[in-house]
């Protein structure tokens, strides 16, 4: 059992170290004086926006329309029968934004993009694609990361405050058949709710998510070797991986705000 | 003094690749200028020669230097640098899937930002025109019969115009038209005299009589070495049986 522990502390070590070691060479890359480069990455990280962000677009709308309605409906139902009925804005605030908005859309981006970025990687290894790159001077983190990781981010950041507004407004209105709380009231309330820092947790977790997703993502791409049959094998540990440290990341991101 | 220096040098050379292709106690020296093809049956050790000649393997031991560099010791701005002088086309065309065939071909130029737009479309065309792909300049890899993939392969590979070529598996894939392309490329760099070629290949085939030389390996050894008409001489029976008279 203690062998079992050990084995699994060291694997889980090794997989922090190389996932961190990528991110590293990452930042590096981004922060790099070379102009080398510069311009392939750039065409690769709009790619990457409008892939994760601008395509995502449709998805979030629905899901976050559905989320803000569920939420509404059931907090906007059920405090008023226990006399809390002004704290609605309150539990918005609290379980969409600073919650449900980064955490979902973190999921979203995941399924579709996160995915897609572990199955490019690894078919490219696969089909020799990378060592091609390797070749020609250009650099897998420059050219292949790097890119990715920026762009995940700032789609992830972008779609998150999207699913926020969403589902606080297309919710509430689409709540409005059930509920009698005038709108103008409603948005007041929400207004007086939400905190500086309510806004700065949700633009801290989406980064932090945006990030997560592109570099686990990329790590098990780039694991694939030799066969194509790898290649779903690492797609759902990224993506198991990826869904268990956002959730992580986001305990620990809330307990330094609000605990 | 640097342009007498071999255009390769592997000496005792020792390696494997993932896969099992291994290498044993190689040394070999390609000089400037010279053309020669490594052959051999699959896992004979000629591809695993090939990519550590061309820079792209860690060897377990041995010397290997390259444009009278160790690839390896290498700084990784000398490493780019080295590798904008040495072309490289692989068994399987590795074009990148998501990009056209123009994009392919101009990759390295506009990675390394070598030229302006203008200039980089322009030498662009002329390669894909020189290997006959032009009228695929805006279809992507999926699209192509492998046949003209690999010939992009070859375009994109001399887009630095490097010193030495690596082609490995000189004509897996390609189509009567595709082997009359290299070999006029082949004829055009011998006449010429100022790139170095190293091509593997499994088979006999037409194009080895344009090499200077040729290695055949077998079990991660060289165990034949000669010009294209002296190797019908080799005792060995392997080689007898491939190029015997």
């Amino acid at each position: 059992m203690v062998g079992w522990i050990g084995r699994k502390t060291a694997k889980g070590v090794a997989y922090a170290s190389d996932v961190l070691y990528l991110a590293y060479l990452s930042f590096k890359e981004l922060f790099a004086g070379s102009p080398r480069g510069r311009g392939e990455a750039l065409r690769v990280i709009t790619r990457q926006v409008i892939f994760t962000g601008v395509d995502a677009l449709p998805a979030v709308s629905l899901i976050a329309l559905l989320v803000g309605f569920i939420v509404i409906i059931q907090a906007g139902t059920t405090l008023p029968r226990v006399g809390a009925g002004p704290l609605l804005a309150q539990i918005v605030v609290l379980t969409i934004v600073r919650e449900l908005g980064p955490l979902i859309t973190a999921f979203i981006v995941v399924w579709r993009s996160g995915t897609a970025i572990s199955i490019e990687l690894g078919n490219m290894r696969v089909g020799h694609e990378l060592a091609a790159l390797q070749a020609m001077g250009i650099s897998l983190t420059r050219f292949i990361v790097m890119p990715r990781m920026v762009g995940a981010i700032v789609a992830t950041l972008c779609l998150t405050v999207y699913f926020d507004f969403v589902a606080v407004v297309g919710g509430f209105l689409a709540a409005k058949i059930q509920l009698t709380i005038p709108l103008a009231v409603y948005f007041g309330d929400i207004a007086d709710s939400l905190s500086l820092a309510d806004l700065l947790i949700t633009v801290i977790k989406a980064g932090l998510f945006g990030f997560t997703i592109a570099i686990i993502c990329s790590h098990h791409g780039l694991l694939v070797e030799k066969s194509v049959t790898e290649v779903p094998q690492q797609t759902t540990r990224a993506m198991l991986n990826t869904v268990t440290i956002c959730l992580m990341l986001d305990i620990v991101v809330t307990a330094g705000f609000y605990l | 003094m640097i342009k007498t220096q071999p255009a390769v040098e592997l000496e005792h050379v020792s390696a494997s690749l993932e896969r099992g292709e291994r290498v044993e106690d190689v040394s070999l020296v390609v000089q400037r200028a010279e053309s020669v093809a490594l052959l051999g049956g699959s896992g004979s050790g000629k591809t695993v020669a090939l990519r550590v000649a061309a820079g792209l393997e860690e060897i377990s031991s041995g010397t290997v230097r390259l444009l009278g560099e160790d690839p390896m010791e290498l700084s990784e701005d000398e490493y780019v640098n080295l590798r904008r002088r040495v072309g490289v086309v692989f068994d399987r065309p590795a074009l990148i899937s998501n990009m056209s065939v123009f994009s392919n071909v101009a990759l390295p130029l506009r990675y390394h930002t070598l030229g302006n737009d203008r200039q980089i479309e322009e030498r662009v065309l002329e390669a894909l025109r020189e290997w006959g792909v032009e009228a695929f300049r805006d279809r992507f890899p999926a699209e192509l019969a492998p046949a003209d993939a690999r010939l992009v392969a070859m375009a994109r590979a001399l887009m630095f115009d490097p010193e030495i070529l690596f082609i490995d598996e000189m004509v897996i894939g390609l189509d009567a038209w595709g082997v009359a392309r290299l070999r006029a490329f082949f004829e055009k760099m011998r006449a010429k005299g100022v790139k170095t070629i190293v091509a593997s290949a499994s088979a006999p085939n037409s194009l080895l009589q344009l090499m200077d030389r040729l290695l055949f390996f077998r079990e991660g050894r060289i165990i034949a070495e000669g010009k294209p008409s002296e190797l019908s001489k080799a005792t060995d029976p392997t080689v007898q049986a491939l190029f015997g008279t």
